[in-house]
């Protein structure tokens, strides 16, 4: 039998290589060009979508952004937003799913509302969370007075305002954190706690030899994924501070998108773009080793 | 003791809900009380009637879901497809094509802002809803999710139907798509919710008030407290989180297992 060309999976493929072509390739291509160049908003209406247009700078947008106070300010911020963001998501998740893998009435109930947070909106979280740190009657400073203890001014006040969108953002993804541990530990066979039973081990035992090595393994993978996410911080700081008070709450991606639809400085934007995207890759790569020589054991 | 944590824990992940839906049934001179009242007084559901028409929030309504399932519904077709050529389909390149596909996951979306807004505009969508549609129709996440799914499909069952002499193309729609419904359920939640929630792309590509999707409209308010009432901005959030939540509700299994897959290959 005579086969006939089969070019049914180029067919199928083509969509999505048009679509990924347009929407992520050739942007990240376009970025980095355009990282070396100064950018004015008329050239690129003249432009052709082939075209990077503006003048060719060389390394000045890195310098520029490096030399710029308030790029050292949305490091730092960042740093902040990590200390808090990163400590809160390790003990909830970690906790609740050693809670609710016990099997107890109304697991189920705590699940779904500890998730709950996850589907909403970053925009309505960042709202509810606003209406809770309201400074002249929120619930946490009416709290805190009961307690006699006198409210801040949380979102209003450069020392609090990163802790507060950290805390938000801990709240929306604890949820979907647990869950990673969660699935985990269900994937320990029956048998080897059964197995400990018999031998009457106890249960600090069966914890140090059985659920922490592996509590250990998802830590290092959800570690990687909240630094992504500590890196992604854009739309709490864009509804709930504006960047403010006092620049305390920018945040890399916040600049980016305030160098360029702000004050127009397309080049600028695109270079921090790559600052960012090389730190990211960094942090991807490091997980990638760290999990392989987990693998090894 | 354990019962405490418990309550511990659905006190703190419930209560913000809680807090949100309370104030959005109180009147504008109870929430300006202080301390705030932790029950609203009376239930004042005309806050909803009055945030709905002041924003004409049926226009916002409709154009987020008019984004959302078109979005979706491309999503599913163009990734089955991809996803399938790359399980199934001898094609040149396909290591290469399936790394790329997986790396692009790691890059942090604002870096493609400043390039999408210049090829969006160039390509005539900039300021209207296809542009927030169209490139957003494949996501590296949904290939790389039906690819693993299709994986799973014997080999011998297509086999057979190209012994039967089944075009490729009639192999597919009638016989390989099918066999995915459990998938493409999953995926579509997955996707419905991200792009119910999607900010960031609308805010630099869609400038028409007309065409603003819920989170647009939300952000608007929500930084002209002035004219707003509070009650009445968190009186907009509730009706914006009501179909998600819904969603999410009546299909909670395959939302979370889906996710799952995605986080531990990703």
């Amino acid at each position: 039998m005579k086969k006939k060309l089969d070019l049914s999976g180029y067919i199928f493929i083509l969509p999505s290589i048009v679509i990924l072509t347009i929407s992520v390739f050739y942007p990240i291509i376009w970025s980095f060009i355009a990282s070396f160049k100064e950018i004015k908003m008329v050239d690129l209406r003249k432009a052709r979508l082939w075209e990077v247009p503006g003048e060719f700078v060389s390394f000045d947008n890195y310098l520029t952004a490096l030399n710029d106070p308030l790029f050292i300010k949305a490091i730092g911020n960042t740093f902040r937003f990590a200390i808090v963001y990163i400590p809160i998501i390790l003990v909830f998740s970690i906790g609740i799913a050693l809670l609710i893998n016990d099997k107890f009435r109304g697991v189920g109930a705590v699940r779904t509302i500890v998730f709950m947070p996850y589907i909403i909106s970053i925009v309505s979280a960042g709202v509810i969370f606003m209406s809770l740190f309201r400074s002249d009657n929120g619930i946490v400073n009416a709290t805190l007075n009961t307690l006699g203890i006198e409210g801040v001014a949380w979102l209003g006040d450069g020392k609090y305002a990163m802790a507060v969108i950290a805390i938000m953002s801990a709240w929306r993804k604890i949820g979907y954190f647990m869950l990673m541990f969660l699935s985990g530990l269900q994937t320990i066979p029956s048998e080897l706690y059964e197995a400990g039973d018999v031998d009457g081990t106890t249960y600090i035992q069966k914890f140090r030899y059985i659920i922490f090595p592996l509590l250990l393994k998802i830590t290092s993978i959800v570690v990687i994924l909240a630094l992504v996410d500590v890196l992604k911080v854009f739309q709490e700081v864009y509804i709930m501070t504006g960047g403010g008070p006092d620049n305390s709450t920018i945040t890399l991606p916040f600049l980016i998108y305030n160098e360029a639809f702000s004050y127009l400085r397309l080049g600028n934007g695109a270079a921090i773009s790559y600052i960012l995207f090389t730190v990211t890759v960094i942090v991807v790569i490091v997980q990638n080793k760290v999990l392989k020589k987990k693998m090894d054991y | 003791m354990r019962s405490i944590i418990v309550i511990f824990i659905v006190l703190i992940f419930g209560f913000p809900i809680y807090w949100l839906v309370a104030g959005s049934l109180k009147s504008d001179f109870e929430m300006s009380l202080n301390p705030p009242t932790m029950f609203p007084e009376e239930l004042h559901f005309e806050n909803f009637i009055a945030v709905w028409d002041r924003l004409d929030f049926l226009d916002v309504f409709k154009n987020s879901l008019f984004v959302s399932l078109t979005t979706t519904a491309l999503i599913i077709l163009f990734c089955s497809m991809g996803g399938y050529s790359l399980a199934k389909k001898n094609i040149k390149g396909k290591k290469i094509l399936t790394t790329l596909i997986l790396s692009t996951m790691i890059v942090p979306p604002t870096v493609l802002l400043i390039p999408l807004y210049f090829i969006i505009t160039e390509i005539g969508l900039f300021d209207s809803l296809w542009g927030i549609i169209l490139p957003f129709a494949v996501t590296s996440f949904g290939l790389v999710f039906m690819k693993q799914y299709i994986e799973g499909i014997p080999d011998e069952l297509l086999e057979a139907s190209r012994i039967d002499g089944c075009n490729e193309y009639r192999i597919f729609f009638t016989i390989v798509m099918p066999l995915l419904k459990p998938a493409i359920a999953t995926l579509a939640i997955i996707e419905f919710s991200n792009n119910w929630n999607s900010f960031m792309m609308p805010l630099v590509l869609i400038k028409d008030t007309k065409l603003y999707t819920i989170p647009l409209k939300l952000a608007s308010i929500t930084n002209a407290s002035d004219v707003m009432s509070w009650s009445q901005i968190l009186s907009a959030n509730v009706l914006a989180i009501i179909p998600v939540v819904i969603l999410f509700l009546c299909t909670q299994k395959l939302f979370i297992s889906g996710l799952m897959a995605g986080s531990v290959k990703g």
